[in-house]
């Protein structure tokens, strides 16, 4: 399939000069600016934008220079406990529903509680499949899921790294402090 | 046995200068990497130091990320030795030590330390070195520079046969690119280097230095050679902006995308050689050596006697260093120079590169020949007249820049019987031809 000369937009720049046209001092403005760049950010001067990221951290920073917000970060799950320490989770299902990566496994049975009729008896999510949208925590009506401010958690296996009903408490117990409910 | 005291000369100078080169070609990579980073505004390898994971060597952490190159080395040393299944095993095999080879002995000729006198002395009473005046240099030829051009040049071999080798075709194509644009810069590199060695009137690279000495750098004398000779051996060297062959955004990795392992480092070891043989030559020819200051001699003409009482040698040693520290930190500079060039200049496009070689570089590399040329002829060779004979070349550039014919550097070249620029009458198919797939995904257009 040709393409006909009519479909084709034309774009020219404006032409050299005598100087542009034997690029040589163009070429020695562009080592200006590149070693003003080089000076700048020599051991990490004012220039720089590396972090040293084990020593240092996203939290460490304000949100304006590259930090960390946590209010909408979006990290690993938690699920969230009520006050008596059970979980707020109803099994309604809306978060697997929505999760565009089909992560969540949710198993409800009858809850032995008698505020709701269910409660997840297995409560699954696969990190490695999920994509950190934040749908579920939209979807949730109670919210008992949510996504917390953790980003740097790493597994041996992959079975290691679908966490379930027991680790996404833990992780509550673990974030609650950085991100209250 | 009796040998020469050159003979002894160039073993020794060798044995030194190839273990030189190599750590600071490892270390070259540390720098590109470490000022690559700057310039991007980051901060580079600065993990590996040398504590090697012991905790008895911990103040050696860090060490600004020195210990990469070491590391580097290792990993390449440990990596899976890997061909692929079709390829030439053969040719394989042969294309790094094709292009390692030319790089090591390529600096055979250059004059690291000047001349010097040895005294007659034996070494164990086994083996009986005869006095005499020699080279500190790893070979002493009356070719010198010749030599150096003709090695340098065997180096495109090298990335040819790997092109060839591995049976890929962005190889192949990686490799015939640098085939014709080595092909094509060896003409200015030699154009320009016959304008300089007209006013030399020697290849021996210790009466260069000499002339250089007397006359001042000819850097000062043939700035437009200095220019054009720089900008070919980048081009000869494959570095940017000419280093199409390695292309990464169009060829995978260009020539060497086949290769893994220490067959891989050899190809990079042997471009940072490259480069460091390259500059060297450009500092030998262009910039007086081992003198380190234009007008002025500091160490003088005459050969360093490494003779007499343990002061004197060791005077006459330290004198040989301080040369050898000079010569060696003007290559250094100038490799640098070539790396500021790779992280400030983009990659020229291929047709841009062919055109700049043989429109505009050889047309004025062969002016230069013709005026230095007039001017040998004429007797002029001072510093002050070729200068001015420059400035006419300059001045002759500018009045027939435009008049030059002007192209569209956008203009499109079509590709006549291509599917996207059919022969006048052609029917092109485009899309999947099994008919099946065709009738799952009609095309849209003519059929």
């Amino acid at each position: 399939m040709a393409i006909p000369d009519s479909d084709i937009i034309v774009l020219s720049s404006k032409p050299l000069n005598r100087s542009e046209n034997i690029y040589l001092p163009e070429i020695f403005k562009g080592f200006g600016t590149t070693l003003r760049h080089m000076f700048t950010s020599w051991g990490q001067g004012k220039t720089s934008r590396s972090m040293q990221y084990p020593e240092e951290r996203r939290e460490h920073f304000k949100p304006e220079d590259g930090g960390q917000e946590p209010s909408n970060f979006r990290g690993f799950h938690r699920l969230n406990k009520d006050e008596q320490g059970r979980v707020k989770c109803v099994a309604c299902m809306m978060c697997p529903t929505i999760c565009p990566a089909n992560c969540i496994h949710i198993e409800a049975a009858e809850s032995p509680w008698p505020d709701r009729e269910k409660y997840p008896a297995k409560f699954e999510i696969d990190e490695l499949r999920c994509i950190f949208c934040g749908m579920c925590e939209e979807a949730c009506p109670v919210d008992a899921i949510e996504l917390t401010t953790e980003y740097d958690i790493v597994g041996k296996s992959r079975q290691e790294m679908v966490f379930d009903k027991n680790k996404l408490l833990q992780m509550y117990d673990l974030t609650i402090g950085k991100k209250p409910m | 046995m009796t040998i020469s005291a050159q003979t002894f000369a160039s073993v020794l100078v060798f044995a030194l200068v190839v273990h030189v080169v190599l750590l600071t070609c490892a270390y070259l990579i540390y720098v590109e990497r470490k000022m690559a980073a700057y310039i991007q505004d980051r901060i580079g390898p600065n993990r590996v130091g040398f504590d090697f994971g012991l905790p008895i060597l911990g103040f050696l952490k860090g060490c600004l990320g020195l210990g990469q190159s070491l590391a580097d080395g290792l990993k390449f040393l440990l990596k899976e030795d890997y061909a692929p299944d079709r390829a030439d095993k053969r040719l394989f095999t042969l294309a790094p030590v094709a292009i390692i080879i030319p790089a090591l002995i390529g600096f055979a000729i250059i004059p690291w330390g000047g001349t010097a006198t040895i005294p007659s002395f034996s070494i164990l009473g086994l083996v009986h070195v005869t006095g005499g005046e020699v080279v500190l240099a790893g070979l002493n030829a009356n070719i010198g520079i010749v030599y150096l051009l003709s090695v340098a040049s065997l180096g495109v071999y090298g990335v040819t046969i790997a092109g060839y080798a591995s049976n890929n075709k962005y190889s192949f194509i990686g490799g015939m690119r640098a085939t014709a644009q080595m092909v094509s810069y060896e003409i200015p590199l030699g154009l320009s280097l016959l304008a300089i060695l007209l006013v030399y009137g020697t290849l021996m690279p210790e009466e260069i230095i000499a002339h250089q000495r007397q006359h001042g750098w000819m850097v000062f004398a043939q700035p437009i050679a200095a220019v054009l000779f720089f900008i070919a051996i980048l081009a000869e060297a494959n570095r940017a902006p000419f280093d199409v062959a390695e292309a990464e955004q169009e060829l995978v990795g260009g020539y060497h995308t086949e290769y893994s392992s220490m067959r891989f480092a050899l190809f990079f070891l042997a471009e940072y050689a490259h480069m460091i043989t390259s500059s060297a030559m450009f500092a030998l020819l262009f910039l007086g050596g081992w003198e380190p200051l234009p007008f002025v001699s500091v160490f003088g003409g005459g050969a360093v006697h490494l003779g007499g009482g343990v002061a004197e040698v060791l005077l006459a040693v330290a004198v040989v260093g301080l040369k050898l520290a000079v010569l060696f930190g003007k290559a250094v500079t100038l490799v640098a120079f070539m790396m500021l060039i790779r992280w400030t200049i983009p990659r020229l496009r291929y047709d841009q590169i062919m055109m700049g070689a043989w429109q505009s570089v050889i047309p004025l590399a062969l002016t230069v020949v013709v005026v230095t040329a007039a001017m040998v002829q004429w007797g002029r060779t001072d510093t002050l007249s070729l200068i001015l004979a420059n400035g006419a070349v300059f001045a002759l550039m500018m009045v027939v820049m435009p008049l030059m014919p002007k192209y569209d550097p956008n203009r499109k070249i079509p590709l006549y019987g291509s599917r996207f620029n059919p022969m006048p009458g052609e029917r092109v198919v485009t899309g999947p031809t099994v008919a099946l797939a065709r009738e799952d995904h009609p095309v849209r257009g003519s059929l």
